[in-house]
């Protein structure tokens, strides 16, 4: 079996020469730190458990890649024992048919997944990669029966020795030569990525590890132009893609129509590394509206443009819901990478679309989003006399009311927060004048400088007072303050309202509620969910009071975005559906007469779906209409 | 930002904040009772804070002297029992988040000397008030000392009574314009002849007001052009209006059209929809661009978009919207909510005004739970007891409200009109000269019952077996009526108003308009025909036209059509009308002494109300349950009606409006909303 052991030999040479082939490109982008000793210690727990637990989201998936992985990595390393050191063991000879058979059997798991043809998976490479498990498979599971003692050793230049070398040709070139070049190579940057991952707080963390890091305003270049711009485990990152298209089937924007697909972005991303870099080999859905092969690139060639790997209006049509971080089984950080890219261009070129740069001008002008001037924070609560905590000093609750206090629709939400606050006694007060915009969707919009100025000075304003803690109504608040503001030296225990008027409920400072017996349907704000994990409190509040609760196809940590994130409703690039009709397409399938919000933007975004549809209604409206009717 | 961004912006005068830019202004709507604040008061101004309303200004003429008289329903602020009502009435509006205000007023020589007291009517001079009617004493020197403290203890009551504030009346011309006027005040002495003099009690009551209450809110209430003959022009009210807005002892300035001392000036102060909307709003702009107080004025503001272009382009700080709010108390809400085609809007009709100005109490002409608040909702709650299929026929006002009702009860509901469009009567009285706003009352309810998902069925005029079909619970027959010509020799000869009005039939040249019915109808016919030209008389049974009317409808068509030449011929009963040749001849008898005349004319049109369309009511009364009857006891007492006399009756059966009996567009909704309200 001379010429089968050259070939593994040669293959496995081959691979390792690909691997740093591939690696160099990486070590384009900006030094990171990473700590390997920590990743690689945590590796194991990183894969079986971390990543386990969201490829396990497809249960066929994870069975599929149990067999073709488990059997594969099990299978090369006997291989390697047995076909190519000639180590003499029946065990192992028998143990290596056995993890075979089981690659095998995963191989036709995979074959039957492309069959009928998918749109979310990619063809090109993957389109042969059953086949090439199976070649591997098969070549060494007939090499190897001799060696279990099953039939007699045939020579090589026999038709079975011939076969077997063909087929073994054809496997270790796909499974170990060209392996980090071709569709496997995401599981050798896919682990790579794991242990130098960019987000390493997010393994294993309780609660979504979602907040952006501080940019450093006097850097030489603000954001990401060129894929040199990424930090270099970013562009790891990108080529950990496996194509598997999960992304692209939450993506909101996807599923509008908007021209975004997270897949076709981050395979974009991942080509533009290369000199001469190009879509034409990308064999998934493009970007609605835009056909593949327009895109050109290159290292240092920037990525954002008109003719270049990615047109501003993908850039812009996210709505960083972080449904495809939240799915993608590799990992990767995309709403990362978008922001990143936004900062260089909301920063370096000045280059945000439609009305976001009259809503930061807003911003920097008069520390609002609407341009209204601070002191009219408190108009719709002129009848409240709501206390100042500058009058008072300190408080239990400084409630943070938000751009929603300039909005008539979420001033209703406000209103019944601040009365429910009052039912249950709660020594509250509001900042007034003094509360600018928490820079929120600033930042979403890359504009990390007026982000950054806002936030300092809420900060500081934070620092003058006593209180025990935040609550606030609007969960992008609730985002900032609670993940992202700790950065600029405020640290303080913040709380979504639902937080809260749970809490009321279940220690009993709230008065009875009367049981409200309509079908009611809960739509998670992403800012609530996804980037901080709190899906129970909301849920817990519309139970408490009797409504009927059903579930959209999409909730909790899967839920679906209004359409009313990361600038969005602002940047507003037109695609062929409105994310919130989509939306509430969903919740009428529930036929739920209500569907509760937790969220301003997502009581606008889904009250403006026109015709007939389910009322919106804030946890705090519906809580406080129970507390009323009893 | 929002469209009522102006409106919404809260507004502070004083030490008072105000949660919006929108009140109700000062009005006595008869609800108080010898004096004294009744519950049903109490409610309709609570509503309205519920509703959103910033300011609600209660009491309009609230008394302050003992000669001061109460017949039309006014509040005695004059006496210090006042004060827990005051509480009461403040509490009950301020736990909605809104402030409320009393107007307190010397009426002068707008008085009733025959009432209360029975002390004469006192004036700065004694010139008799059309309105009122008195032969007012002339104020002496101890009058006027005794009215200026009264005013100190008047505000003091209104202080202790926890009100945020007052409004002087220095309008509608009361007493203190009745000083200022040129018109009115005679006098030799200080307090006549310069305007110094003519202001300087005004003044004094003012002295006396903040001496006694200090640093509380008070505010005026002053015309921008009294609009009459020798009276104050706009520049002299201007002059006024800088004069006490310089004396520091105003907060604010609430301007008026107008003065209301006869029907003319009735109609111009409480603007129907004769008047353009908005149409005063350039009087208080005037004073608004000289003075540095907060100027605030009502008058036939009626639409939020008109109201928040009267703050935004700071023609006024706070905008009045008086009677939109008994149109809808809910307005200010409905639009904070995005329900802005919820909001029924004020037609202008002058329902309101005109029953008070009759002795009556205030009634909206289209919201029939407007003041009821204690029987009637003002939301339709959804039925408990299962949804029932009901059937309205006919879709004028009283069928539309019917299917209104019901719809918002939760029940399913047929709604069956002859014509191809909804409004009934409506529709016909709409074509009439400046009445075209009338057609609102359809407008808002076909919205609502086409919104509801009622199952409207137009150009269909039900029969028995078209209603049996749908198996109903409920038939509301809500047929209305047709008109009727009057009962002598030769009616037949006549057109009716319908005829004219709809244009079914030409006016010609010489036309006799017979008016039985009192009301628009005959008035808004012959102006019709007049303003095309022909020549017009009306005769009538009554006194004069528009008897039915109150003076701010009734002045305006009685102005409009003696400017048009039309010839008005009271106590007159037509008794016979005969062909001869191409003419007709009408007979006339007149009521008091039998004795006749005759007119030769081209056309005669008759007014006498209408007739019930019953057809179709007595073709069910037989299969219904209740035989048709309706329990008036438990109505009157805004209970149900579910009597059953037919144990075989399928469903309850009810007839509305004029297919009852003829009556107005406020009776057809009202039968309507309380009989359906339980159903």
């Amino acid at each position: 079996m001379i010429p089968l052991q050259w070939l593994i030999g040669i293959c496995v040479v081959v691979g390792a020469v690909c691997a740093l082939w591939r690696a160099r490109r990486w070590f384009r982008g900006q030094p990171a730190k990473v700590d390997f000793v920590r990743g690689l210690m945590r590796y194991p727990r990183s894969y079986f458990v971390d990543l386990h637990h969201i490829v396990a989201r497809d249960p066929y998936t994870a069975r599929m890649h149990m067999m073709v992985a488990g059997g594969f990595t099990a299978a090369l390393l006997l291989t390697l024992a047995v076909h190519l050191f000639n180590i003499d063991s029946r065990v192992l000879a028998w143990l290596l048919l056995v993890f075979l058979a089981l690659m095998g059997v995963g191989a036709a798991f995979v074959a039957m997944r492309r069959s009928p043809k998918r749109a979310r998976l990619s063809a090109g490479g993957f389109s042969r990669l059953p086949w090439s498990l199976f070649a591997f498979a098969a070549a060494f599971f007939l090499a190897t029966l001799p060696k279990a003692g099953l039939v007699a050793s045939f020579a090589a230049l026999s038709v079975p020795g011939i076969v077997v070398l063909l087929l073994a040709a054809w496997g270790c070139a796909e499974m170990v030569a060209f392996l980090p070049l071709g569709p496997m190579k995401h599981s050798f940057a896919g682990a790579m990525h794991l242990i130098c991952h960019p987000r390493f707080a997010r393994l294993g963390a309780a609660r979504p590890d979602s907040g952006l890091k501080p940019l450093d305003l006097s850097a030489p270049k603000l954001g990401v132009e060129t894929p040199a711009d990424f930090k270099w485990n970013q562009l790891l990152g990108f080529d950990a893609c496996v194509q598997c298209g999960r992304c692209e089937v939450v993506c909101p924007a996807f599923a509008a129509e908007l021209p975004l697909n997270p897949k076709k972005l981050i395979q974009d991303l991942a080509r533009a590394v290369d000199p001469g870099g190009n879509d034409l080999a990308y064999a998934g859905s493009s970007y609605p509206g835009r056909s593949v092969g327009h895109a050109h690139g290159g290292p240092s060639q920037p990525i954002i443009g008109d003719g270049a790997m990615i047109h501003p209006d993908t850039l812009w049509s996210c709505t960083t819901c972080r449904a495809c971080v939240q799915e993608c089984p590799m990992m990767i950080e995309h709403v990362d990478a978008i922001i990143d890219l936004r900062r260089f261009q909301a920063l370096e070129k000045g280059a945000v679309p439609g009305k976001a740069p009259l809503v930061l001008a807003e911003l920097r002008a008069t520390d609002t989003q609407s341009g209204a001037a601070l002191a009219s924070r408190l108009d719709w609560a002129a009848d409240l006399s709501l206390p100042l905590i500058s009058t008072k000093g300190e408080c239990d609750v400084l409630l943070w009311l938000g751009e929603g206090a300039f909005d008539l629709r979420n001033q209703r939400t406000l209103r019944a927060l601040v009365r429910l606050m009052r039912h249950a006694k709660i020594d509250f007060a509001v900042l007034g004048e003094e509360e600018l915009d928490t820079g929120d969707l600033a930042r979403r919009l890359g504009d990390e400088a007026t982000f950054q100025d806002l936030a300092k000075r809420n900060a500081a304003t934070l620092a003058k007072y006593r209180f025990r803690r935040i609550v606030t109504a609007d969960p992008h608040v609730f985002h900032s303050l609670r993940n992202e503001y700790p950065a600029f030296g405020a640290r303080h225990e913040v709380l979504h309202h639902t937080m809260l008027l749970d809490e009321l409920m279940t220690n009993g400072a709230l008065p009875k509620t009367k049981a409200q017996p309509t079908k009611t349907t809960y739509h998670d704000p992403c800012y609530l969910g996804r980037y901080n994990g709190e899906i129970r409190a909301p849920r817990a509040i519309l139970d408490a009071i009797g409504v009927e609760r059903v579930e959209m196809e999409r909730s909790g940590m899967r839920s679906m975005c209004c359409g009313g994130g990361g600038g969005a409703p602002v940047t507003d690039i037109a695609g062929k559906k409105r994310i919130p009709d989509v939306r509430m397409e969903q919740a009428r399938e529930t036929g739920a007469a209500v569907v509760a919000v937790a969220c301003p933007n997502c009581a606008v975004m889904l009250e403006g779906v026109v015709g007939p549809r389910p009322e919106i209604f804030d946890v705090a409206e519906l809580l406080l209409q129970a507390v009323e009717a009893a | 930002m929002g469209q009522y961004d102006a409106l919404l912006k809260p507004l502070t005068i004083k030490n008072v904040t105000f949660r919006n830019r929108v009140f109700s202004s000062s009005h006595s709507p008869g609800y108080a009772k010898g004096g004294h604040i009744t519950d049903r008061y109490l409610r309709y101004h609570a509503e309205k804070a519920k509703g959103g309303i910033g300011l609600t200004q209660f009491g309009g003429a609230t008394g302050v002297s003992i000669e001061n008289s109460y017949h039309y329903g006014q509040v005695n602020g004059s006496e210090d029992w006042i004060i827990p009502e005051y509480q009461k009435m403040a509490a009950g509006i301020h736990k909605h988040g809104a402030k409320c205000t009393v107007q307190l007023t010397h009426g002068g020589r707008r008085e009733r000397w025959d009432a209360e007291n029975w002390f004469p009517a006192y004036s700065p001079s004694c010139r008799r008030e059309p309105v009122h009617k008195a032969f007012p004493a002339e104020m002496e020197d101890h009058d006027i000392r005794r009215i200026v403290k009264d005013y100190g203890q008047a505000v003091r009551r209104a202080k202790e009574g926890h009100l945020d504030g007052v409004e002087l009346s220095f309008q509608a011309g009361t007493l203190i314009e009745q000083f200022w006027s040129p018109a009115m005040n005679f006098r030799t002495d200080r307090y006549g002849g310069s305007v110094e003099n003519r202001v300087r009690f005004g003044l004094e009551v003012l002295e006396e007001v903040r001496k006694v209450n200090g640093d509380y809110l008070v505010g005026i209430r002053m015309p921008g052009d009294e609009m009459l003959k020798d009276g104050l022009n706009q520049r002299d009210c201007i002059e006024i209006a800088k004069i006490y807005a310089k004396s520091g002892m105003v907060d604010f300035i609430s301007i008026v059209a107008a003065q209301g001392a006869d029907a003319v000036s009735s109609a111009l102060i409480w603007p129907t929809m004769w008047v353009p909307p908005g149409g005063w709003l350039p009087l208080a702009s005037a004073v608004k661009a000289e003075v540095d107080v907060p100027i605030i004025h009502a008058a036939r503001i009626a639409d939020l978009p008109t109201a928040n272009r009267a703050v935004e382009e700071g023609h006024v700080d706070m905008v009045g919207m008086t009677r939109a709010f008994l149109a809808d108390p809910h307005l200010l809400k409905k639009a904070m909510e995005g329900r802005e085609d919820d909001i029924r809007q004020c037609v202008g009709a002058g329902y309101c005004v005109d029953r008070v100005i009759s002795g009556h109490d205030t009634l909206c002409i289209q919201n029939a739970a407007m003041s009821r608040e204690a029987a009637m909702p003002h939301v339709i709650a959804k039925t408990a007891n299962g949804v029932k299929r009901a059937v309205v026929v006919g879709a004028g006002p009283g069928g539309l409200e019917a299917a209104r009702v019901l719809a918002e009860r939760g029940h399913k509901v047929t709604l069956f009109e002859r014509e191809a469009e909804t409004g009934g009567q409506v529709n016909i009285a709409a074509k009439a000269p400046w009445r075209v706003s009338i057609q609102g009352v359809q407008r808002w309810l076909d919205g609502q019952v086409r919104k509801l998902g009622v199952d409207i069925r137009t150009g269909v005029e039900a029969k028995a077996d078209d209603v049996m079909a749908l198996k109903p619970d409920v038939v509301i027959v809500a047929t209305g009526g047709h008109p009727n010509k009057g009962w002598y020799t030769g009616s037949d000869l006549a057109v009716s108003t319908w005829d004219i009005l709809s244009g079914k039939v030409e006016p010609a040249d010489n036309v006799l308009l017979f008016d039985e019915s009192g009301a628009q109808q005959g008035a808004s016919t012959a102006e019709f025909i007049a303003k095309r030209g022909s020549k017009v008389e009306i005769a009538t049974t009554d006194r004069t036209i528009c008897m039915e009317l109150g003076d701010t409808n009734a002045a305006a068509f009685l102005k409009e059509l003696y400017q048009a030449g039309v010839l008005i011929s009271p106590d007159l009963r037509l008794t016979n009308i005969y062909r001869e040749g191409n003419q007709l001849v009408a007979v006339l008898a007149n009521v008091f002494t039998q004795q006749e005349e005759e007119r030769v004319v081209d056309q005669v049109v008759a007014e006498c109300g209408t007739m019930p369309n019953d057809a179709l009511y007595f073709a069910l009364k037989p299969l219904a349950k209740n035989l048709g009857e309706v329990d008036l006891r438990s109505v009157a007492d805004a209970g149900p009606s579910a009597l059953e006399v037919n144990p075989n009756g399928a469903f309850q059966l009810f007839r509305v409006g004029d297919a009852w009996a003829s009556r107005n567009i406020h009776a057809a909704i009202y039968d309507s909303l309380r009989l359906c309200k339980d159903i």
